[in-house]
Parts: C-alpha cells; sequence; structure tokens
C-alpha cells in the first residue's frame, strides 16, 4: 500500500514536540481556552449569539459533530487536496476545514431541511410554517431545531458505524469523492429510516390533536418504555454513538476484529455495536432508578421516565469525553500490555472518569457555563457542551494534527504496511487456556455488575451530587 | 526452558480471556438483568412515613389572578431575544425591574434604583417609570390567591399564596376582591410566596403598601436579589425560608418544599397540602414546576390523610403554560387518572391545550367563568372560587 492508497489520518503519524507530558498540557490548555471562547461566543445564555435555547445550539453542534465526521472519516477530507493537507500550517488548516464544514451546515440545515423538507414534504421542519399556524415562535424554533438535531443524532452513530464497523464495504474500493457521496447517501438514508421509526411519532404528537392519519399515535414503544416520549430512542442511539467510538478508539476494534472472514466481521460488529448500546442504555436506565428511585410516569424532570431516557444518552457522553481524551493525548494509554488487557483497563479508566467528569460537571457547570443548576432543568442539556468539547477534540486531532504539542509526520511505508494486518487482529488467540480464562472472566463480569448495583444505593445515599 | 515458556504463555492466555470475559460478562448482565422484572424488584419500596399533620374542616380558594401575562407571544419573544430560558429573570428588563437598557441588559440593581424610593408606598408611580424603561409592561398580570382555611373546632385562618407581578394589575385584583381590606385589618395571617418568578413574586410592594408587618414565608431557593428585593419593598413582619421538605402550618396545613431548578435561573418551590376531613388530601400549587405527581407523590410518602384518598387540586399545574407541548405533557394526561383526584380546579400555567386534553380524558375538572380577562371556562378563572370539604 502506498501513502495515498490509505485515508489521510491513517496516513500520518502523530508525534510528539516535546518530551513528557507538555504536549498533553499544552493541548488541554489549548482546548479549554478555544472550548470557553467559543462557547461564549456561540452557545453561552449569558454571551453572544446564545444558540443553548438549548435546542438550536443542540442541534448545531450535533450537526457539526456529524459534518466533521464526513469531512474526515467519510470524505477523507476530499475536496482538500493531500498535499495542501502536508504542507498547511494547522491554524490555517483547521480554520478553511472548519469554515467549510459550517457552510456545508447551513445549506443542509437551511435548504435541506427547513427550506425543502419544511415547505415541500414535512411542515414541522419548518419553523415559519408552524408559526403561522399558530404556534409561538420560540417553540416552532425548537420543534424544528429538535427534529433537525435528532437526523444528526442517529447519523453520527451510522456514519462513522459505517466506517468503524463496516469498513467501508462495499465501497471501499471506489475513490473520493464518489466513496464520500455513497456513504454518505447510504447512512443519510439509513438514517432516515431509523428516524421514522424513532422520532416522527414523537413529533406528531406535539400538535394537537395527534397526527395520527400521519404517525403511529401513541407510539409502539409506549408500554415497554414506559413514556410515549421519543427519548426512549434517543437513549439507545446515544448510547450506539459512544460505543462506536469506543469500539474505534480504546477497544481497537477488539473482540470483533478476531473475526476472519470479512463480512461476518462487518456484519457482527456493525450489530455488536447496537447490542453493546443497548446493554449499556439498560444498565444507565437501571442506576438511575437505584440512586433516586422507579420513575413515576407522568412526573416531570428527574421522576419522569421519559427524562430518565434522555439522561441515559447524557451520561452515555460523559464517557466519550474521556475515552477521546485517552486516545487523542494520551496516546491511549496504556499500550504495554496485550490487547485485552489493554482494552479493560482503559474500560475501566475511562468509566472511572467519566463519573468524576459527570460529577464534577453537575457540581460546578452552573458557575461558569451559564446553565442551571441541578440534573434535569428542562434547559439543562449536558450533551451540549460535552459534545462542543468532542468537536474541538476533533478539530485538534483531526485537522490541526494534534496542534500545538503534536505535529504530522508522514508514515513510513514499513507503518502502512502494518495498517493492514491491523484488521484481523492476530494477537490474541483461541486456546484452551484462553476459553478457561474467558470463562473466569464472563462469572468474573456478572460479579463485577452486581457490585456496582450494589455499590450506587449505597453511594446514593452517603454522597449528594447536588446540594 | 520451554515448559517455562509454556506457563507464560498458557498463562498470559488465561489473562486474555479472562480480562475479554470480564468485560463480555459485564455487558451482557447489564442488558440481561438491568431491565428486567427481577432487577425491579430489587429496588427499595416506598417507604411511607405517615406524618399525621393534623386534619381540617375545609379549605375554600378564591382566585384573585391567575392571568399572569396575557400574550404568551410577546414574553416567549422576550426570553427568547434575551437568550432563552436559562438568562435571569432580572437581567430580562421586564417591570419593575426595567432600566431602560433593552432585551438582556437589565439587572436587579439598575432596575430597583429607578423606584427604590417609591415602594411601597406609591406604586402608581413606580409603575408608571416602568411603564417607560421595561419591555412589555402591558403585558404583565400576575398569579395570586386568597385561601380560607377552616379548623375542625369552627377556628378560622386566611393566608395568602402569591402577590401578583404588575403592580397596577395585581392592586386592582386585590381591590376587586377585597384583598386590601383584608390585609390592612391583618385578618390574613401570612403570604406565602412559592417561588421567585416575576409573576408570583415581583407584585410583593402590592401586599407590603396595606399590611408590610405580615409574616412571609418562602424558601431556602430564593436567589440574592429575591431577599433583597423583600427588604426593599419595605417588609418589617417576620420571615420564614424554609429548609425542611415538610413543614406543618397548623392542624391538617402543611408547606412542602421542593427542590427544583426552573426556568429564568429560578430555584425550588413551595406547595401547600390540606387534610380535609371525610374527603382527603388537597394539593394547592403556585407554579407547581415540581409536577403534579411529584408533589402528590411527596405528599404519598411523607403524609397521613383522611382516607388515604387523594381528593383535590388547586393551581397552576405548570403543563404548557406557553402552550407548548411535550410528549411528557401525554404521560401526564394519560396516567394522572390513576391517582384517583375528585376535584381539579386548575388554571394559570397549566396550559389550555392541558385543561382541554384532561376534559378529553373525563377528569373531573372544575369549569370557570371566563371573566376579568380569564381566557377559557375550561378553568377556574379570575374571580373564580373552589370548596374543597363541607
Ligand atoms: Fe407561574
Ligand atoms: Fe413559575
Amino acid at each position: 500500500m502506498e501513502r495515498n492508497e490509505v485515508s489521510y489520518l491513517e496516513s500520518r503519524k502523530l508525534v510528539k514536540r516535546w518530551k513528557g507530558p507538555w504536549p498533553a498540557l499544552a493541548n488541554s490548555l489549548f482546548i479549554a481556552v478555544v472550548f470557553y471562547i467559543t462557547w461564549w461566543i456561540f452557545q453561552d445564555p449569558r454571551g453572544i449569539m446564545r444558540m443553548y435555547t438549548p435546542y438550536i445550539g443542540y442541534m448545531v453542534c450535533r450537526w457539526l459533530l456529524i459534518l466533521f465526521i464526513w469531512v474526515a472519516y467519510i470524505f477523507d477530507f476530499w475536496p482538500f487536496k493531500r498535499a495542501w493537507l502536508d504542507r498547511t500550517h494547522p491554524l490555517v488548516k483547521s480554520t478553511v476545514i472548519v469554515a467549510f464544514s459550517v457552510a456545508a451546515m447551513y445549506l443542509l440545515i437551511k435548504v435541506f431541511f427547513v427550506d425543502i423538507l419544511g415547505n415541500y414534504g414535512i411542515a414541522y421542519f419548518n419553523p415559519e410554517r408552524l408559526t403561522s399556524m399558530g404556534l409561538t415562535e420560540f417553540y416552532a424554533i425548537e420543534y424544528a431545531a429538535e427534529a433537525i438535531m435528532m437526523f444528526a443524532a442517529i447519523a453520527s452513530w451510522l456514519s462513522p458505524s459505517w466506517v468503524v464497523a463496516c469498513e467501508n464495504a462495499p465501497w471501499q474500493k471506489l475513490p473520493q469523492p464518489a466513496r464520500g457521496f455513497t456513504i454518505v447517501t447510504v447512512t443519510f438514508f439509513i438514517s432516515m429510516i431509523v428516524y421514522f421509526l424513532t422520532m416522527h411519532s414523537h413529533m406528531a404528537i406535539l400538535f394537537y390533536p395527534w397526527q395520527k392519519f400521519t404517525a403511529i399515535c401513541p407510539p409502539y414503544w409506549e408500554e415497554f418504555a414506559n413514556t410515549v416520549s421519543g427519548n426512549f430512542h434517543i437513549a439507545w442511539i446515544m448510547c450506539c454513538t459512544v460505543v462506536v467510538w469506543l469500539y474505534e478508539t480504546i477497544w481497537e476494534r477488539y473482540p470483533f476484529n478476531l473475526i476472519k472472514t470479512n463480512w461476518l466481521r462487518r456484519v457482527s460488529s456493525f450489530f455488536g455495536i447496537i447490542a453493546i448500546a443497548v446493554c449499556l442504555a439498560f444498565f444507565l436506565y437501571y442506576c438511575e432508578e437505584l440512586a433516586w428511585g422507579p420513575a413515576i410516569r407522568g412526573t416531570r424532570r428527574l421522576m419522569a421516565p421519559d427524562w430518565r431516557w434522555l439522561h441515559v444518552g447524557e451520561m452515555a457522553i460523559f464517557w466519550l469525553c474521556p475515552t477521546l481524551f485517552l486516545t487523542f493525548y494520551c496516546n491511549n494509554w496504556p499500550t504495554k500490555f496485550s490487547r485485552p488487557v489493554n482494552v479493560i483497563i482503559r474500560t475501566f479508566l475511562t468509566a472511572v472518569i467519566a463519573v468524576v467528569v459527570y460529577i464534577i460537571y453537575y457540581k460546578t457547570s452552573h458557575l461558569f457555563l451559564g446553565t442551571q443548576k441541578g440534573f434535569s432543568h428542562p434547559q439543562q442539556f449536558p450533551m451540549i457542551p460535552m459534545i462542543w468539547l468532542i468537536n474541538i477534540f476533533l478539530i485538534n486531532s483531526w485537522f490541526m494534527d494534534g496542534w500545538p504539542g503534536w505535529k504530522a509526520v508522514p508514515k513510513t511505508a514499513a507503518e502502512i504496511k502494518e495498517l493492514e494486518s491491523e484488521v484481523v487482529a492476530s494477537d490474541v488467540k483461541w486456546t484452551p487456556r484462553f476459553a478457561v480464562g474467558l470463562i473466569a472472566g464472563l462469572a468474573g463480569g456478572v460479579g463485577v455488575y452486581f457490585m456496582i448495583i450494589n455499590f450506587i444505593p449505597w453511594f446514593s445515599t452517603v454522597y449528594t451530587i447536588i446540594h | 526452558m520451554t515448559e517455562e515458556k509454556d506457563k507464560g504463555v498458557s498463562r498470559r492466555d488465561f489473562v486474555k480471556g479472562a480480562a475479554t470475559g470480564v468485560c463480555a460478562g459485564t455487558f451482557a448482565t447489564m442488558g440481561l438483568y438491568s431491565y428486567s422484572p427481577l432487577a425491579k424488584k430489587r429496588l427499595a419500596k416506598t417507604q411511607r412515613a405517615m406524618k399525621d399533620f393534623g386534619v381540617l374542616k375545609s379549605v375554600k380558594i378564591t382566585n384573585i389572578s391567575e392571568t399572569s401575562w396575557f400574550s404568551n407571544a410577546n414574553l416567549m419573544g422576550d426570553i427568547h431575544k434575551a437568550g432563552g430560558l436559562l438568562v435571569n429573570q432580572y437581567d430580562l428588563n421586564w417591570p419593575p425591574f426595567g432600566n431602560g437598557k433593552g432585551s438582556a441588559q437589565g439587572s436587579y440593581e439598575s432596575g430597583i434604583a429607578t423606584i427604590k424610593d417609591l415602594i411601597p408606598h406609591d406604586l402608581e408611580k413606580a409603575w408608571e417609570i416602568q411603564e417607560k424603561l421595561s419591555l412589555h409592561p402591558e403585558n404583565a398580570g400576575g398569579y395570586s390567591c386568597l385561601i380560607e382555611v377552616e379548623e375542625l373546632n369552627g377556628k378560622k385562618h386566611k393566608y395568602l399564596l402569591d402577590t401578583g407581578w404588575s403592580y397596577k394589575w395585581t392592586d386592582a385584583a386585590f381591590k376587586r376582591e377585597g384583598i386590601d381590606k383584608m390585609l390592612e385589618n391583618h385578618e390574613i395571617e401570612a403570604l406565602f410566596i412559592s417561588h421567585e418568578h416575576w409573576d408570583h413574586f415581583w407584585g410583593f410592594p402590592v401586599t407590603m403598601k396595606y399590611d408590610p408587618t405580615i409574616p412571609v414565608y418562602i424558601q431556602d431557593g430564593f436567589y440574592e436579589e429575591g431577599l433583597q428585593y423583600i427588604k426593599d419593598s419595605g417588609h418589617t413582619g417576620p420571615l420564614h425560608s424554609y429548609t425542611d421538605a415538610v413543614n406543618q402550618v397548623i392542624p391538617g396545613m402543611a408547606a412542602l418544599k421542593f427542590d427544583v431548578p426552573i426556568i429564568n435561573r429560578v430555584f425550588g418551590e413551595l406547595s401547600l397540602a390540606f387534610n380535609v376531613k371525610d374527603k382527603g388530601l388537597v394539593l394547592v400549587s403556585g407554579c407547581c414546576h415540581q409536577g403534579i405527581l411529584k408533589f402528590a407523590d411527596l405528599a404519598y410518602r411523607e403524609l397521613k390523610y383522611d382516607h388515604d384518598r387523594f381528593y383535590g387540586i388547586y393551581g397552576g399545574l405548570h403543563i404548557s403554560p406557553f402552550e407548548d407541548w411535550d410528549p411528557k405533557y401525554d404521560d401526564l394526561v394519560i396516567s394522572l387518572g390513576k391517582w384517583g383526584f375528585e376535584k381539579i380546579g386548575c388554571n394559570h400555567c397549566t396550559g389550555h391545550l392541558t385543561a382541554k386534553k384532561f376534559i378529553e380524558a373525563g377528569y373531573p375538572v372544575i369549569r370557570g367563568t371566563a371573566r376579568f380577562r380569564s381566557s377559557s371556562p375550561d378553568y377556574l378563572g379570575n374571580g373564580d372560587t373552589i370548596t374543597f370539604g363541607v
């Protein structure tokens, strides 16, 4: 394989500019500063543009995320030339790519969703239509933004899934931009189907009377989820978004990369991600019940099933931040053990850090983000600052080559050769001892689970996060 | 040598398998167990404290005003322009804290400075000044109700819950219902402020105008500006700030405190519960930001009441105050019936659509007369009364 046969992100190697912890510290500081300045300019309810209404800001950060993923993962930076990427200063490069993504996002939201879909297809995508039918303008905009945002939420699970799990198949050989357009179109199409199956009913019951002729109301999940709200789907879909990246980064595509048969590996990792996400979603929901008691349907906020499902997604997002940080800025530490051991250490470590970040967030965010104190304020959306932060991680790592602490150098031919063998892991093999270990481990995993669920009720009585 | 090496390999294989197994086992149990009936069984059953807070004969409520504002579009427009539902209410430049600088440029200090020397004795002048300095002063109304309680021994008490917003509107409403005279005669024993929101609290000087010595009850979620406003309005009576969740006021009447974050930087709500003899529990709220079922659930867990039965509701239920909607409100409409309330007197921030859906669902909603700018007979409107017991 030549350097130009692999994607840009695979073709470069990020090397530290200085020894020791300085690069990670420098980048953390840089990211924190960028986060806070941009948060103030765009999102903060006390700042300049105040997009945290919340749904406008939510829509924007979700769509930016998906565009960054499209640019870097799906389009492999097309239409930007590899030579330009190689030689342009990270600050210039990132500014240009972000501006390009913002423009593309604007076209998608304004032209595709609001003007085309909202005028010729589904009224709720266009706030002006809703206001003209008597809705308060503020809510008309929030409803439309919520619907448009959900598209991005679904796509930000499916689009990277296609790259990470399905390995771009069956279009991996297509040149850019044909491959990009194909995968974007396909994942967009699947996103649309998922949207109709999960969110359309939610939108339809926002209006009086329930739009029964155009959507299934009450929705089919009512009994199972104990709510008619589409937040039930947000829970597992957000978990999918998070698990895709866990799988891609700290898990190094383990364990599905043990499967040698291409189609089987791709299919099982695609559905495996969903299965793991659903497990995670149920678990996080149960954590809430253990900490706060069973949900009461019809209540609001903390005790309501719809909020509990939403919060499942929010909790999952807290896991994504330390995960990406570990991969981008700590070289996916640890790497010295065997892959399964590395994976379990990273999983445990990032989960613990996620809990710490969660606690710190709810203890302090109202002091500096302009959000409100409390878990369940209707306008308290930790997903927005978290995704905003993740977006900056991605800009820094993908578009700035890790500036200032890192710089990109081209990989050598040998290093690129290594990539090939990585698709299928060869370091873990099925042996009798492995099987014994696996069985012991499975039993241990059950034990770990019950330890956690015994710990949570106790912890929630001895420690109060928000006073 | 090779044996040792083999041992090493086999131990390493075991560790690899174990590491993989722990991850897989944990996730699998998460999926299989967490949402199962077995898991539900582990959850602690509700422990009922059954606190006996006494019983009383009857509760009569007079709606002084439930119309907090008259145009949703203007209200939401102002909030939206200022940056949405998280913006501090004192910064919105609404009356009486307007400073003439426009949307989101207000503050408590700069607003109160324009009227400080006029409250509470010359509210007409103060409001006139504010009409020039603030956004949409004509949109301000207010929420307030008179609660008359009769004890079993025949002893009667009067309380105010909330004190409106617009000085002009609230004063007129007080006069319409004779509240001004009752306050002047010290017939009203206390003023309870449900929460710090503009429409329940900012008309505070109107009560002070007639009785600055009245005991005032709030909860500990009040912000600095609110506490300052109480002082700046010339209050000289006792001020109690509840810190406990359940607080008995008189036999059969309790104030319940809810720590709930509320839009436009407000925290906490205080609601009232009454145990009416032979009827059951009556819940009275200002906005009920905590949600009516959360309110009912706390009462269920903490209090003992006649026939162990929920009987009545009065007040804003804060469901769709801006006529917005969310599927979770349908969750409430669908499940409220299970709680068995027999008399539902809702208004204010309940939302007309919610009232309509309640009626469609067959719930016992007490209709109103739609007078004094209350807009729908589906509600208990301004000047309407509701009685629980006797
Ligand atoms: Fe209210
Ligand atoms: Fe309120």
